[in-house]
């Protein structure tokens, strides 16, 4: 079985982890055009090489960072998020819609 | 005296099916196995016994202000993630992550300083939520000398003396589903808390029996535990 190290829980076998995706740059979501928010949120860089994905310990529900060379399947680092995250994200409310009239 | 029925009760264990012909007593709100036969279960909870407390109150607190809001009231906190500590009063603190924490309840009082913490939280400013864990866990006590025996026939994670100490929690999968171990004795008895998902617990439940059957393990009520 291959082993994951978990920054909160140690090493553990990958059946109990998660796949998250690519850690990627959020656009800023209220002035960001619907292409660069699609691209945020549906495209993969897929990059041959060492990325950094989220992945989660499913027991212990905890989200973190992986770097992870994707040709070997070589795991080089896990991380806490909080060494990239250090605030709070807040979401202004956006505008309300108004409804389209026929 | 006319005994206990948990069909009687609002709030049934999820393995409430599987202690037919058991004696029941009151906990809390509902009831709890006190024993399975007439004969005296000291022996057996001390070889290899399997109890379940899902009916005992517990519940979890998360958020930066947590470690705070516990500590005003009276708690003991584990100095890092994956520990936990028994408090005065019997009642048990583990830290499941940074800002993570699980309260369970005692067989002391019931639990009812536990259950009366879930009444009093109260939304409000402070990072501060509460996770209810009745209806979301089953809490089942493996006991004995051969906890860690049985315990590597389920789970990948070393839970030996050596390698998980009292004090220790482990959150991991064992029998193939999510669980969180505790190794918190109950007095002098060497035992596992063990928390799963309550809707896998009548599977879980039979898993362990398996696995407890080479060490001549078998349920037991907690009468002897008092």
């Amino acid at each position: 079985m291959k082993i994951m190290p978990c920054p909160l829980n140690g090493p553990r076998n990958i059946s109990e982890f998660t796949y998250g995706g690519e850690l990627k740059a959020m656009p800023d979501p209220s002035h960001c055009s619907d292409a660069e928010w699609a691209a945020y949120v549906f495209n993969s860089d897929n990059l041959a090489g060492v990325v950094t994905e989220w992945w989660m310990h499913n027991a212990s529900s905890y989200w973190f960072l992986a770097e992870r060379h994707t040709v070997s399947d070589e795991i080089i680092r896990t991380f806490d998020p909080q060494e990239l995250f250090k605030q709070r994200v807040d979401f202004a409310v956006p505008a309300k819609v108004e409804e389209a009239t026929v | 005296m006319a005994s206990l029925q948990a069909r009687n009760f609002n709030q049934r264990s999820p393995l409430a099916h599987r202690h037919v012909g058991a004696t029941l007593g009151p906990m809390g709100d509902s009831v709890i196995v006190a024993r399975y036969g007439q004969h005296d279960e000291k022996a057996q909870l001390q070889r290899c016994a399997l109890l379940d407390l899902s009916n005992l109150p517990r519940v979890g607190f998360r958020g930066a202000h947590t470690a705070e809001y516990l500590r005003q009231r009276g708690y003991q906190l584990p100095a890092q993630p994956n520990q936990a500590v028994v408090q005065a009063d019997g009642s048990r603190v583990a830290r499941l992550s940074q800002n993570e924490y699980l309260l369970l309840g005692s067989l002391l009082d019931g639990g009812s300083r536990i259950a009366l913490e879930e009444a009093q939280w109260q939304y409000d400013d402070t990072p501060n939520y509460l996770l209810p864990r009745q209806d979301s866990h089953a809490w089942l006590l493996l006991t004995g000398e051969h906890i860690s025996e049985v315990m590597a026939k389920l789970c990948g994670v070393d839970l030996s003396a050596q390698a998980f100490p009292p004090g220790s929690v482990a959150q991991t999968s064992a029998a193939r589903i999510n669980v969180i171990v505790i190794n918190l004795a109950e007095g002098d008895l060497p035992a596992l808390q063990i928390l799963c998902d309550r809707a896998s617990a009548d599977y879980f439940w039979d898993a362990l029996l398996d696995a407890m059957a080479e060490f001549a393990g078998a349920p037991a009520g907690i009468d002897e535990l008092l």
